[in-house]
């Protein structure tokens, strides 16, 4: 079933459909999860770290998530090449990461995020150790003084490559949104011009 | 004055209005964008609003309140990892661990026939996983003197609200007859349609029936004086925290059931303290006040109080028993199903409301004088208590029907495997009423298990 697509798919959102939920979000976070996918609430143990991002504003709300751009940016400037082209997918490969946060620079949008990496609810600590006067109190365990800061590194969507339909689309409750199809959608929008075009003709010869 | 039940927190609602839609009784309301808020004198606390609400502690926004601050504020203990969400509950759970601490109190506690197929949910088990053992095993882990069972006073219910409703047909009492399990829906009839109160059963919930017995028959078998006793009840419902705090629920001569945690609050407490839920080896009930049958089992389904009431009321005005127990025709998931039950020459007429949205148009007749039907049972929550707002919160909406219905299958089948389905063949039901109660709707019964729905009106 996997056909070669020339254009790489993306997901994106309506604003005029949607009403700020956030269930894309949670969505999205779930089937991440780096351990089975969560089946309620109480099964997450890690902080939610979602792949799109809401954004609110007086003008309505919607989630920014990555284009999967041709000739992506993002990858261009990885210095490690950790940000690939895999299929139609641009994807970040999250144990090469070093945290230089270019991607972060070089994407158009803000979909490119560094986050904090946790393991079983509990924080994965980077190999740089923090200078001594920057060792406080009140790590992960209450007097345990902290003594590395926690790893991060980029994450992005990667529109759910082993889903069926990506999470977000799936299980959005308002359908706003939704997987371009980039081929696809240009020739629905031509069919669509070409109708109202003939409609016109029609109108004006009778 | 203590914090309301169902409260949505004004710093995570985005005010995306799927709360506002999912109530059934309007009770929310808010501007599009803006945080919503509850209105404490129509909501009925079924918590569907906690079950649908996805506004979060985002990562990605700053809050006033901190983790550590909001997770107090809930009455949550400290140790609760999940994301925390806009519409929430009060946590009760600090108090159980408290008094699980307290060397001469001597905790009982219950549990709903819906917990059991939920609660492994929240340990990585598939939807509907049936865990009764586990569930016990966890329970006296965790330190309760009696693990009890509120499935036994839910074939209790069935002996006395059976033998109501045929009290009602013989002797043309008020008809028809509205079940009172579900609180929400006693609480809704009192808020909003009390002219038709007396169409409430007068049993008290099974909650409330255990909680009662746990502190009169339950503690003179044990030989405890009652006022040492700290009965707990783990319920799918938020509602039910109203219910136990009711000034009437009180016929022990204490407050009959001291507090209520739901499903959630259960499993967060056993992450809490390190037991390992998934290997636990499974352990009964504790008798005489744990033991059940399948019929007080399905009552965490749509439709599973009205098929256990049949079960037993046919074969009580009968003397025949019902040829078959797969009474297919009152389970579904249809906001209303009406069905007819001939059998000995006797015919039943029943309706069942899953979610309290479809209750109007029922309601309507019946104040019409237009219902030819003997018994509704009605229940807030769109499948019953198996999808009630204490229950695991399902994370991909998209999966919540699977969800329900993975519950609903747990029940069913759990019922099918138990020797005994009927009620009134409860060998401990039998001993109860042989040595304590007397007889259903007996004094003793009227005193302990019954409740009078217009005083409770006054009341509150």
């Amino acid at each position: 079933m996997n056909m070669p697509y020339r254009l790489n798919r993306f997901v994106i959102a309506d604003p005029g459909k949607c009403i700020g939920c956030r269930v894309c979000e949670i969505a999205c976070a779930a089937v991440h999860e780096k351990e089975q996918t969560p089946l309620t609430v109480g099964n997450m143990q890690n902080p939610v770290q979602p792949r799109l991002y809401l954004v609110r504003s007086v003008q309505g709300s919607v989630p920014i998530q990555c284009r999967h751009c041709e000739d992506a940016p993002c990858a261009a400037a990885c210095p490690v090449l950790a940000i690939t082209q895999k299929e139609d997918v641009i994807f970040v490969d999250e144990s090469l990461c070093v945290g230089c946060k270019t991607c972060m620079l070089a994407c158009p949008f803000g979909a490119l995020k560094l986050v904090p990496v946790f393991e079983n609810g509990l924080p994965v600590e980077q190999n740089l150790p923090l200078h001594p006067e920057s060792q406080h109190q009140g790590g992960s365990t209450a007097g345990e003084k902290e003594e590395y800061k926690q790893l991060h590194v980029a994450s992005k969507c990667d529109r759910c490559s082993g889903l069926a339909e990506p999470a977000c689309v799936a299980n959005c409750p308002q359908q706003a949104l939704k997987v371009i199809q980039p081929e696809r959608h240009l020739t629905m929008r031509m069919h669509e011009a070409a109708l109202s075009l003939a409609a016109v003709a029609r109108k004006y010869a009778s | 004055m203590k914090t309301p039940i169902i409260t949505i927190d004004q710093e995570l609602c985005t005010g995306c209005g799927r709360c506002r839609e999912i109530c059934p009784v309007g009770a929310i309301s808010g501007m599009p964008d803006t945080p919503h808020e509850v209105d404490s004198t129509r909501c009925i606390l079924c918590g569907q609003c906690v079950q649908i609400c996805s506004g979060y502690d985002s990562a990605n926004e700053t809050f006033a309140t901190s983790r550590v601050e909001r997770l107090k504020q809930r009455g949550m203990l400290p140790t609760v990892k999940e994301p925390l969400f806009a519409a929430h509950y009060r946590g009760d759970i600090n108090a159980v661990v408290a008094a699980l601490q307290q060397p001469d109190t001597f905790t009982i506690v219950q549990c709903a026939p819906a917990v059991r197929v939920a609660i492994g949910e929240e340990f990585g088990m598939p939807y509907g996983t049936l865990t009764p053992g586990k569930l016990s095993a966890a329970l006296h882990a965790l330190g309760f003197n009696r693990v009890y069972d509120t499935n036994f006073a839910a074939d209790l219910t069935i002996m006395e609200e059976g033998a109501e409703l045929i009290n009602r047909i013989k002797n043309k009492g008020r008809l028809p007859m509205f079940t009172s399990c579900c609180p929400g829906w006693v609480k809704y009839v009192e808020d909003q349609h009390d002219d038709l109160l007396d169409h409430l059963s007068s049993c008290k919930s099974p909650q409330q029936m255990a909680g009662t017995l746990f502190k009169t028959y339950g503690a003179k078998l044990d030989g405890i004086d009652p006022a040492h006793v700290f009965s707990v009840a783990v319920m799918p419902c938020t509602c039910k925290k109203f219910e136990c705090e009711r000034p009437e629920m009180n016929s022990s001569g204490y407050q009959d059931v001291d507090l209520v945690i739901t499903t959630r609050e259960l499993a967060q407490l056993i992450k809490h303290c390190g037991i390992d839920f998934t290997s636990l080896p499974d352990e009964a009930f504790d008798n005489p006040l744990g033991c059940y049958t399948g019929a007080g089992n399905i009552f965490g389904a749509t439709g599973g109080v009205m098929e256990a009431a049949l079960r037993s009321a046919c074969e009580m005005l009968t003397g025949t028993p019902l040829p078959s127990l797969e009474l297919e025709y009152v389970r579904g998931e249809e906001g209303i199903r009406r069905a007819t039950i001939c059998h000995e020459g006797v015919e039943l007429k029943v309706t069942i409301v899953a979610g309290l949205q479809y209750v109007g148009s029922v309601l309507e007749q019946v104040r019409r004088g237009e219902a030819d039907f003997h018994f509704l049972e009605v229940m807030c929550c769109p499948m019953g208590c198996v999808s009630g707002g204490g229950q695991p919160k399902i994370l991909l909406p998209a999966q919540r029907l699977e969800a329900h219905a993975g519950r609903k299958a747990g029940l069913y089948s759990h019922d099918k495997s138990l020797t005994v389905r009927k009620s009134h063949e409860n060998p401990q039901i039998k001993k109860l009423y042989e040595n304590f109660l007397g007889e259903p709707l007996g004094h003793e019964a009227h005193h302990l298990l019954h409740t009078d729905h217009q005083q409770n009106r006054r009341a509150v």
